[in-house]
């Protein structure tokens, strides 16, 4: 089973993973795959055992799962949608866990590779995320105002419209999936990367000359601080741009 | 505690356990190059897998017809090793494994586990916001216990000073109740200490006069050499005479 991060791989297959089980058949299962269950069982056993300990005062996965969803509920759906969102607070914050222990693996010992440095989840989630903000908005207020609304903006002078109408419809079709799903893909490439760069430095100079590869390893140590940050990050960025979608298509004005 | 140390340890244990088929399952570029001549199979050359390949070698060189073209595929094969798969386009058994991970997670999410834990922090919201207000309703109670307890107070006060205010009066009243009648019984006294004198005063003049008549008489009849003959008519003229003689001292 090839799984565990206990090899450097060559660098043309550095986030490929061959398949382990059912090889060859359309649900062949790799390391990828295997991130994504286990963020799916991480999430669902934080909030299961959060559920379970029912303390006054919070402590362990009770503390982590009520900040989470404190912090969605606070900090992306009232800053964003308001009030109303409220309801979209299950799935944002499933989401918001998801994309984070999807990401955090990139740090985690034997491990070590982010599952949406693949670009299969980043881009599924952002057309999950594209259908639901035109559903939203085609409910909220008519598809004709929808459409409306978002390619014709008022307060654009109607000269401008010529330009601004395709653009607009561009956007919202095509660039903001996109641009959802290739941010969080070339962020979680970008950093896989950098840990492997110094990872390989630090043990090649290690191999040869000792002192030097001091350098490259305690850069290693911060990159790999620094990845739990952007790994956080970009969970947060993910979400918050699905709420000011949806926000957008629930109330245009703002 | 001793539970997360084991399933620490048996983290680790797994780890090195699977290191070695870990290690010689990597898809290196040396495995599939081995894995591309393994499995070499070419037309019109003999043999299968490194004795087609070598005999593929031999036909090139001897200048084969066709073996030229082969040659060139298979080696476009083996640099296909080299290659990296297209990063961008994403597999899609990943989609599967990774959309079916997260729809089961969002069910999960949606069913149980989510309102379980949000209906948690609502009810000690609740909670926390029921034992605020009922601080704030046993302060206002509190306050208002004090309030009346204060104006009992007050009350109480105003009612110990009223009484020690009148306590004052009726003791100002009796003292100079008293006083009035002391005064009186002081005057009555001393009016009637004067008439008593004046009465005794009066009774030793009276005395002293009769006292006086008879010594003037005795000396009278002492100088006369003769009692006068009618002795109430002798009294008579002596008070008539000492009665004269006051009248002139007064």
């Amino acid at each position: 089973m090839n799984v565990f991060a206990l090899d450097f791989p060559p660098v043309s297959q550095l986030f490929n993973w061959p398949d382990f089980l059912f090889t060859d058949t359309p649900v062949a299962l790799n390391k990828t795959g295997l991130i994504y269950i286990a963020a799916l069982l991480l999430t669902a056993g934080l909030f299961w055992a959060a559920g379970r300990r029912r303390s006054l005062v919070p402590t362990g996965a009770q503390t982590v799962a009520e900040a989470g969803i404190d912090f969605v509920e606070n900090s992306i759906i009232m800053q964003t949608i308001g009030p109303d969102g409220r309801r979209y607070l299950p799935f944002l914050t499933t989401l918001f866990f998801f994309v984070f222990f999807s990401n955090i693996f990139e740090v985690v010992p034997f491990i070590q590779f982010p599952a949406n440095s693949r670009m299969a989840i980043p881009l599924a989630l952002a057309l999950v995320v594209w259908a639901i903000y035109h559903v939203v908005g085609i409910r909220a207020q008519g598809f004709y105002h929808y459409f409306k609304g978002a390619l014709f903006p008022p307060g654009v002078p109607k000269a401008l419209y010529i330009l601004v109408a395709p653009i607009e419809l561009l956007q919202i079709l095509l660039i903001r999936p996109l641009s959802l799903a290739i941010r969080l893909w070339a962020n979680m490439v970008a950093g896989h990367l950098l840990l492997v760069t110094f990872a390989v430095l630090s043990a090649a100079l290690w191999g040869t000359l000792y002192v030097p590869a001091v350098l490259p390893f305690a850069a290693l140590i911060l990159l790999t601080a620094f990845e739990i940050f952007v790994s956080a990050l970009q969970a947060f960025i993910f979400t918050i741009l699905t709420a000011v979608y949806i926000g957008g298509s629930l109330h245009p004005e703002h | 505690m001793s539970k997360r140390l084991w399933a620490a340890a048996a983290v680790v244990v797994a780890a090195v356990a699977l290191s070695a088929s870990a290690a010689s399952a990597a898809e290196t570029v040396g495995s599939c190059i081995l894995d591309e001549i393994a499995a070499a199979e070419f037309e019109g050359i003999e043999g299968d897998g490194f004795t087609a390949a070598k005999n593929l070698k031999t036909a090139y060189e001897a200048k084969v017809e066709g073996a030229e073209e082969l040659k060139k595929d298979f080696e476009k094969d083996l640099e296909g090793c080299l290659e990296a798969p297209n990063p961008i386009i994403p597999e899609v058994t990943e989609i599967i494994w990774g959309g079916a991970a997260f729809i089961v997670l969002l069910a999960l999410m949606k069913w149980k586990l989510f309102p379980v834990v949000k209906n948690l922090m609502e009810q000690r919201t609740q909670r926390i916001q029921d034992a605020i207000d009922d601080a704030d309703r046993q302060r206002a109670e509190a306050a208002e216990v004090k309030a009346n307890y204060e104006a009992e107070l007050a009350d109480a006060k105003a009612e110990a000073a009223r009484i020690v205010d009148e306590a004052r009066e009726q003791a100002g009243a009796v003292r100079a109740d008293l006083q009035a009648r002391a005064e009186a019984d002081i005057a009555e006294m001393r009016e009637r200490a004067a008439a008593d004198v004046e009465a005794s005063k009066r009774q030793a003049i009276a005395d002293l006069q009769s006292e006086v008549s008879d010594i003037a008489l005795g000396a009278a009849e002492a100088v006369l050499g003769r009692s006068l003959e009618d002795p109430e008519m002798q009294r008579q003229l002596v008070d008539d005479y000492i009665a004269s003689v006051g009248a002139g001292q007064d």
